[in-house]
């Protein structure tokens, strides 16, 4: 059974001792870096929870390599960060580079725009991108270990209502279909001649704005259907899981894993609290 | 006997809709009873079902007049949760039932509302499996992994599990090609044979309904136009014919012959034997061979070779030639490759290996517009295609696209309504349309551009047998305008009828490519498991010179003295 990330990009993870973990445990673990994330207010602290991020990643079995995929994504998103604390704020501290951009005599003075590089401007943007990565290694991790499946049966495991387990299902489903239908009408008008490649931007916009037409009038459709489908089998939505077929129990390495994951929140939220 | 299902005085209209969807619709269905609903699209069948278990008035809104009940409880007072804990439904779309990922989670979800124990849950999961054919392997697999047939029977399967007394079959065969038709009836030959349980079947094939129904309804525009047993509903031919309903070739024959009706292929033949002397065959009104291929060829594809991106192989030098004035069908089991050659064709799909000329010149030479005004594809589901806020609209897209002046425009798309029959409906907006009309608006987009090949995918799933007659003859007579069509299609029966060239493709490659006759002659016919005619079937066990492939033929060979 293919993970989400392992459907969307075709990377999983290849630990079997991590995916038998308990489903909230895979979901605990990268919900607790995300919570510590807040709390990594420099460069150390959020560089320690990349690397805890990249560990737990590597522990789990999920390739690192997958994160090349996303390295045009990372350096551009870097960049930016970057110029966003030198180019459009000036951030106070000891300036290491400065030149002006724009110099203007207004009424009331000189408007200057600079490009100032200070040493706490780029503390800060190192922060942000370490932050930044280990809220995609935490993403990873949760995506490349957890299936649609685990969801549903981990919802109900923790008696959560049946309809809302089947709505969660259903709603993994509907994203396959969805991406599956816009390929197709996109595609059906390549058929009558649409050159997606050659049109212009705008044009381009207007084209997938009329593919919506179709890609709601078939999602109106389905959900009827499906709802049908569903009510045929005695399916509503307050029904009731009533037999228990699927029970998670908690074992040995569940505790140890979320005994980690609680004591990352907590050294996260005292470090630099507790003198 | 005492009654599964009694319906009396039933009328029902759909909120927002003028007309009556049922119209006084009266019906009885005993305990332990095969009966088999037939009907033109739009009859009213899925309509009736939906009442049977209550979600019609119980859910969905609409006036709702006369008496229902199903085992003896209410439709209207008892609740649908309640009601389909004994009453099971298999819909025709099998991808829509599924809400789960793997096989056994569909099958417990089925079961979740019935509060079994765990242990009741995996006998009963093992027990639906094996009725239907499969086995515990498939348990762990996705049930969008499955081939169609396999889907399909899945979805019984989650059905069967429920131990219902009464079973409902909304076509379940309708979206399949042979190969998964014969498992999903096998499967319910099964149902029928071993299990003590109420079977109601919507079916449109006349042939699966003679050979498994204790009786059958017919519905036609909301009413029950005729209800007996299949012999004496078959008989009545003609009037069946003006509800959309086809008798199977069987009831045909003898009904033309002058003999009793009788709608068993095997009742039939034996009642042809007996009555052997009698016959007069003229074999040679119907030629054996019959030429094919002599319009100007238009597409030509060599050798080609197609790998999706996930690394499947879906075409292994498949090498076609398309000619004018042909009507081209591609046959064979899914999953063959016919819609990736289709897709080739058209140029939707670059090859990985091998070429495509159209016209003569290789596909890739040829800009996206330029090219789907020679070849243009009409896709299965219209509702893919159609994205414009009327039918005028629809069908002028592609010309306005091509900055054709409005006259031009105008005079175009005015042939394009009279050719598919539009007429009247310019400014309806296509959400509204009916299944039928969707359909013909996607042909219209397509055919209004001119196109030299025009190739349309599976355009009779789920249609009525006058729907489909009338769709075929339309494709027909486009070819006498010069042009080639091409139709992906699991119908043998319309394809013999109507096709020049039947093309049967599997796993990858043209495996036969002919006129029908010699096609469904060759031992290709059997390596793609199509189903034969059943005219053709019988004149061979008849031991017949010709070959018949509809009833129309084998009457034209045989007469009886």
């Amino acid at each position: 059974m293919p993970t989400i990330l392992g459907e969307l990009a075709g990377v999983e993870s290849k630990s079997s001792r991590y995916l038998s973990l308990h489903v909230s445990t895979k979901i605990f673990l990268p919900l607790s870096f995300a919570v510590a994330i807040f709390f990594a207010t420099d460069p150390i602290k959020a560089l320690l929870l990349a690397a805890a991020s990249a560990g737990a990643c590597v522990a789990a079995g999920v390739p690192l390599s997958a994160i090349k995929r996303y390295l045009a994504v990372i350096v551009s998103m870097s960049s930016f960060i970057v110029l966003a604390f030198s180019l459009f704020t000036h951030i106070p501290g000891k300036t290491l580079f400065e030149v002006t951009l724009l110099s203007m005599q207004a009424e009331k003075g000189v408007f200057e725009w600079k490009l100032s590089l200070t040493d706490t401007g780029l503390t800060y943007a190192l922060t942000f991108i370490l932050r930044i990565f280990a809220m995609i290694l935490s993403a990873t991790l949760l995506m490349a270990t957890v299936t649609d499946r685990d969801f549903v049966w981990g919802l109900l495991s923790l008696k959560v209502p049946f309809g809302a387990c089947v709505a969660t299902s259903l709603f993994f489903r509907g994203l396959q279909l969805f991406a599956s239908d816009f390929y197709t009408i996109r595609e059906a008008m390549m058929a009558r001649g649409v050159d997606f490649e050659r049109t212009s931007l705008a044009k381009r916009f207007l084209l997938y704005v009329n593919a919506l037409i179709p890609l709601l009038s078939l999602m109106i459709t389905r959900s009827y259907e499906v709802s049908l489908a569903l009510e045929s089998r005695g399916i509503a939505p307050g029904s009731r899981a009533a037999s228990g077929y699927y029970t998670f129990r908690m074992r040995r390495d569940d505790y140890a894993v979320i005994a980690v994951s609680v004591t990352l929140i907590i050294v996260y939220v005292l470090w630099g609290r507790i003198p | 006997m005492s009654r599964a299902v009694s319906v009396e005085g039933l009328w029902w209209k759909y909120v927002g809709r003028s007309d009556h969807a049922l119209r006084g619709v009266d019906l009885e269905v005993e305990r332990g009873e095969f009966f088999a609903i037939m009907g033109h699209s739009g009859a009213g069948k899925t309509t009736l079902i939906l009442v049977l278990t209550g979600i019609i008035p119980q859910r969905v809104p609409g006036e709702f007049r006369g008496r229902v009940e199903v085992l003896g409880m209410s439709t209207v007072s008892q609740d649908v949760s309640e009601i389909t804990k004994r009453v099971a439904v298999v819909f025709e779309d099998p991808e829509i039932q599924f809400v789960m990922s793997t096989v056994e989670d569909e099958l417990v979800l089925s079961l979740e509302p019935l509060g079994l124990s765990r242990e009741e849950i995996r006998e009963r999961l093992k027990w639906g499996l094996e009725l239907v054919g499969l086995d515990k392997s498939f348990l762990g697999r996705s049930p969008l992994q499955l081939s169609g047939g396999e889907k399909q029977r899945v979805a019984i399967a989650a059905a069967v599990a429920r131990r219902p007394e009464l079973l409902i079959l909304d076509e379940p065969t309708s979206d399949l090609d042979p190969v998964g038709k014969e498992e999903v009836l096998a499967a319910i030959r099964k149902l029928r044979d071993e299990l003590d349980m109420t079977i109601i079947l919507i079916e449109h094939e006349s042939e699966f309904v003679a050979e498994l129904a204790d009786r059958v309804a017919v519905l036609s525009e909301g009413r029950v136009a005729a209800v007996g047993e299949p012999r004496y509903v078959f008989s009545r031919y003609d009037e069946l014919k003006s509800h959309g309903v086809y008798p199977p070739d069987a009831a045909a024959i003898s009904f033309k012959l002058g003999l009793d009706t009788i709608c068993r292929y095997g009742d039939l033949f034996r009642a042809l034997e007996s009555v052997r002397d009698r016959l007069f065959v003229h074999a040679d009104r119907i030629p054996n061979v019959e030429k094919v291929g002599e319009g100007e060829v238009l597409v030509e594809c060599r050798d080609v070779e197609y790998v999706y991106p996930g690394g499947f192989r879906a075409l292994k030098g498949a090498s076609l030639t398309i000619r004018g004035g042909e009507l081209v069908a591609l046959v064979g089991p899914n999953g063959g490759g016919k819609t990736t050659l289709a897709k080739v064709v058209s140029g939707l799909f670059r090859p990985s290996m091998g070429e495509v000329l159209v016209l003569g010149r290789r596909v890739e030479e040829y800009d996206r517009l330029t090219l789907s005004s020679l070849v243009c594809y009409v896709y299965q589901n219209p509702d893919h295609q159609i994205f414009n806020k009327s039918v005028y609209e629809e069908i002028s897209f592609g010309l306005r696209i091509r900055g054709l002046s409005e006259r031009v425009v105008r005079e175009r798309v005015r042939r394009a309504l009279e050719v598919f029959g539009l007429k009247g409906l310019e400014n309806e907006h296509p959400f509204f349309l009916s299944k039928g009309e969707k359909r013909r608006l996607a042909l219209a987009s397509a055919y209004v551009l001119d196109p030299k090949v025009l190739i349309v995918d599976e355009p009779t799933t789920g249609q009525d047998m006058r729907f489909n007659e009338s769709l075929f003859s339309n494709l027909k007579a486009l070819t006498r305008e010069g042009r080639a069509v091409v139709t992906i299609t699991h119908s043998i029966a319309l394809a013999s009828k109507y096709a020049d060239r039947l093309v049967v493709v599997k796993d990858g490659r043209v495996i036969a490519d002919g006129h029908p006759r010699s096609v469904l002659l060759s031992p290709a016919a059997d390596e793609g498991r199509l189903i034969k005619p059943q005219a053709m079937r019988l004149a061979k066990q008849l031991g017949l010179t010709a070959a018949p492939v509809s009833a129309e033929e084998f009457l034209e060979i045989v007469t009886l003295r």
